[in-house]
């Protein structure tokens, strides 16, 4: 079965003319959703903050997406090359303190002051870049020489880089828990978003123009899909494997940045806490496999985009304290964007979902947790609020097992 | 007449825009064994499948004991009494012996417990009615592969399969083991199992069976009584056209001397014999095929990677390409020297699986197709296609992934990758495995033309016929040593399986 499943896969990824490629393409399929998307929050969103107030949203969404951008950028390219990145949240609240750490030892009256000098602010910057170069070729050589699966190795910095940062904050403070940015104006020009916005386009120009037209880049993919046969064509496994890596940290490290300025304090504690998985995520969504050797950077990008877009679309129709829901929003669009991805939606109409054991069981799953999200995310003080959400309730577990019913009719006619 | 076991029905079966197979029907009768030849893309695995239940999906009948069934899975074929042995066996190398027999059926004793004892018991009784001492306790990973067949085939028996499908069971066994195969072979038809038998090999073939299904091109061709027929007449049937009249190309005439390898040795830490290769000298001439023989475990794949650099280990002594000494430590390292290696799994360490074509042929030489950094898509599809047009791939263009590709192709698209490097030596292992009669021919021809050209060549194979047809001089191995070495005029089976046999202990004393 397995090997039909691929075959059939092949099939699909065959289309030979450019106009059918482009449309079952991960890409065309992931803005078509988002326009969806932003037709939806248009209609539902009572207060019409998309009418009402475009520039702020848009810059609301830009600002979020590029931030995400950045380093599941660099997750996509780990995850591209065979590998998987735990670490990015970990290293983008340690990077974070370590710029501060640097501009307050490099300057520590200007940093006081609320002026750093130049000089200070671009050794700084390099140095956490330096430092995230480091994360990655640490990384690197516990995969490649100690011998650890990615998994573990990134595991490892996940759990004790941001315990690094902790360590760091007080020890350079003087005994608080948090790095202040106390310069204002360099505040104010690292979390701008145009200059921002400008330096993540340049930055996944480079990563497209590594791995689309490059030998290194072909090389990464190579590896992604076949490590044994790469290293065996005379490839330089080892190699590639440090570059990827210090991509993804180095990508973290330069959110980490960006993040001291836009939040205005370094919290190693709580900062970027998960935020790794965000990235995975995005990559998937935008068409990367977890088996590597597959996956795109404008797919990532759009995949960041529809992500953030898709999660500012339920702040704004549910209201204030939606935050709150995010990991469920995250959770709910990779598995939709994956199985849609992976089949074509006539896959998925003829695909068993509900026909076994498992398949029917889950259905009472499915309906409480519909209701219960109705409830949380659209839920009123009214008396028939609770009755609304037990209704959509019911009629989405009736609705599986009317499917699950017709699913399970063709194989009774098949089975002897 | 009696009723066939199994009728199969105008089945046919596409995958995509490609046609698997089309309109097959033939019937297999009770007790028989029934061979079905073919080249590879002949249908013979996509229709083992259907018979298997593994594809689900498919036009036409299949009729067991003249009832139409239709398997959603391979547990109702099983139910119907067929098992089927996969040319790559499916164990679970962590799991005992006989938790691999009864994996999924597992016996629970009074308190519905997991009962090992008694599975180990009835593996042992269904161990040795196939005449053969497996200890049921042993991890299957610790195996042969011969005796890891063996396993496999006590699980079809426990199913208490009356048709038993057996895809290139000997693809991997050594003489000894085909003779212990052919005789548990020998007890299940005494027993009344009907077998259906997938093989390349015509000695086989007609060592075995009784009748001869041939498929081409997803279509039936013919079943002829094997009594009536000859290895020809079924290797025209499933080529379409004379094998013997193909020419490979003259002989080339023997050059410079390219490669030359003095008492190179490899480790084999924890081991009783403590290497996995000892002294091995060799020379190797332009326009000259060197075969290396050798049983599975012999140390040829081995001498391969320590003349690519693709060892664990850092293997001793001398390699002189060119009377240059080079200590390849990398393939990279052997690649810029200008060594290639096209690998004996070509699944696992050859083709990669998510490109195309064209990429997996330009694999080795991008740097050729680039300017600085940047590669040039251009000059890569040059590349890429003059290989294809060399080595007569079948492909439609650049574009397909390589797994629409037959054996025999995805092996040229590699050869192609390599060639493309401009190698002065090349080193070929097991080329041919999995590869059907037809393009074998083809890669033959390929092997011929490029000594023609003053390439030096290495060759491997587990097939003798193989080597003595390719070869200019052939060399043994056994258990890591060198045991003997012909001119092709002097190279016999016999003498070849003589030398290949010699034991680590006999070479000892021969000292």
């Amino acid at each position: 079965m397995a090997q039909e499943v691929r075959f059939d896969q092949f099939m699909s990824n065959e289309t030979t003319s450019p106009l059918g490629r482009l449309l079952s393409s991960v890409e065309f399929k992931l803005i078509v959703s988002w326009v969806f998307v932003v037709l939806v929050t248009m209609l539902l969103d009572t207060r019409n903050t998309y009418w009402n107030k475009p520039a702020d949203s848009a810059e609301l969404i830009l600002r979020q997406t590029v931030l995400l951008g950045f380093f599941a950028l660099g997750a996509a390219i780990i995850i591209i090359s065979g590998g998987i990145d735990l670490s990015s949240g970990s290293v983008i609240a340690m990077s974070a303190t370590v710029f501060g750490s640097l501009m307050i030892v490099l300057d520590p009256e200007g940093f006081k002051a609320g002026h750093v000098s130049t000089n200070a602010v671009v050794l700084s910057i390099a140095g956490t870049l330096l430092v995230g170069a480091m994360v990655g070729t640490l990384h690197a050589w516990l995969i490649t020489s100690v011998g650890l699966p990615p998994f573990v190795a990134t595991l490892a910095t996940l759990v004790g880089l941001r315990s690094f940062g902790r360590g760091l904050t007080p020890t350079i403070t003087g005994g608080k828990s948090q790095i202040d940015f106390s310069d204002l104006g360099l505040r104010e020009s690292l979390k701008d978003v145009t200059s921002i916005s400008i330096l993540f386009v340049l930055f996944a120009l480079l990563l497209w123009f590594l791995m689309s037209r490059t030998v290194t880049g072909r090389h990464l993919q190579a590896m992604g899909g076949n490590e044994q046969a790469a290293k065996l064509s005379g490839i330089r496994t080892d190699r590639l494997k440090w570059l990827a890596y210090v991509i993804g940290a180095v990508s973290a490290s330069i959110v980490g940045i960006i993040s001291f300025a836009d939040t205005g304090s370094a919290k190693p504690d709580i900062m970027a806490r998960g935020y790794e998985l965000n990235a995975i995520a995005a990559s998937v969504i935008g068409g990367c496999s977890l088996q590597g050797g597959v996956g795109t950077i404008s797919g990532t990008i759009l995949g960041c985009l529809f992500l953030r877009t898709i999660i500012d679309a339920v702040q704004k129709i549910v209201g204030t304290g939606a935050d709150v829901y995010e990991g469920m929003i995250v959770g709910i669009v990779v598995v939709v964007a994956v199985t849609f991805s992976q089949r074509g939606s006539s896959k998925i109409a003829s695909k068993k979902y509900f026909s076994n054991a498992i398949g029917w069981s889950v259905i009472p799953t499915l309906g409480l947790l519909t209701g219960l999200s109705y409830l949380l995310f659209f839920g009123t003080r009214e008396w028939y609020a609770n009755y609304q959400a037990f209704l959509i309730g019911v009629t989405v577990v009736v609705a599986l097992s009317i499917r699950a019913f017709l699913e399970s009719r063709p194989s009774v006619n098949g089975q002897t | 007449m009696t009723q066939p076991v199994i009728s199969i029905n105008r089945i046919s079966k596409r995958f995509g825009g490609t046609r698997a197979l089309h309109e097959v029907s033939f019937d297999v009768m009770p007790g028989e064994l029934h061979a079905i030849c073919g080249e590879n893309g002949a249908g013979k695995s996509t229709l083992m499948k259907i018979l298997s239940g593994v594809i689900t999906s498919y036009e036409g009948e299949l009729l067991i004991d003249g009832d139409v069934v239709h398997f959603s899975g391979t547990k109702d074929a099983e139910s119907v009494g067929i098992s089927i042995i996969h040319q790559e066996l499916n164990l679970v190398e962590q799991l005992s012996v006989a938790a691999n027999i009864f994996l999924g059926r597992e016996l629970r004793n009074g308190l519905f417990l997991r009962d090992d004892r008694a599975m180990e018991a009835q593996a042992a009784d269904l161990l040795e009615s196939l005449d053969c001492d497996i200890p049921p306790d042993h991890l299957a990973g610790s195996l042969r592969v011969g005796d890891q067949q063996l396993i496999e085939i006590a699980k079809a028996l426990s199913l208490n399969s009356r048709i038993l499908v057996m895809d290139e069971p000997t693809s991997a066994l050594t003489e000894s083991e085909v003779e212990r195969l052919y005789r548990v072979i020998a007890k299940l038809r005494s027993q009344g199992t009907t077998i259906l038998y997938i093989s390349h090999k015509m000695e086989e073939v007609f060592h075995l069976s009784d009748r001869i299904t041939v498929l081409r091109d997803g279509q039936f061709i013919g079943t002829r009584n094997t009594k009536e027929t000859t290895p020809g007449e079924i290797t025209k049937l499933m080529v379409g056209r004379d094998i013997e009249s193909l020419e490979l190309g003259p002989r080339s005439q023997r050059g410079d001397l390219v490669l030359e390898v003095r008492n190179l040795s490899l480790e084999w830490p924890g081991h009783a014999r403590g290497y996995r290769l000892k002294d091995i000298s060799l020379e190797l001439y332009r326009g000259e095929v060197l075969g290396i023989a050798g049983l599975m475990g012999a140390g040829r794949t081995e001498l391969l990677e320590c003349l690519f650099g693709a060892s664990t280990l850092e293997p001793t002594g001398e390699i002189l390409l060119e009377g240059y000494p080079i200590k390849p430590r990398h393939p990279a390292d052997a690649k810029q020297a200008g060594l290639a290696l096209v690998t004996e799994d070509r699944k696992r360490l050859g083709i990669f699986n998510t490109m195309n074509v064209g990429r997996n042929i330009s694999m080795c030489s991008l740097r050729d197709a680039a300017i600085g950094p940047m590669l040039n898509s251009y000059q890569e599809e040059q590349l890429s296609e003059s290989m294809v047009e060399k080595l007569r791939i079948k492909t439609a263009g650049l574009t397909p992934p390589i797994g629409a590709l037959s054996g025999g192709n995805q092996q040229k698209c590699i050869v192609g990758r390599w060639l493309l490097t401009g190698p002065k030596v090349l080193l070929l292992d097991d080329p041919t495995r999995g590869v059907d009669v037809g393009a074998k021919a083809e890669l033959y021809r390929v092997i011929r033309s490029l000594c023609a050209e003053g390439l030096g060549v290495i060759v491997t194979s587990s097939e003798l016929p193989e080597l003595l047809t390719l070869s200019d001089r052939i060399m043994v191995l056994s258990e890591g040593r060198k045991t003997a070495e012909f001119r092709i005029e002097d190279a016999t089976q016999e003498k070849i399986m003589e030398a290949a046999t010699k034991s680590w202990q006999s070479q000892e004393i021969d000292r």
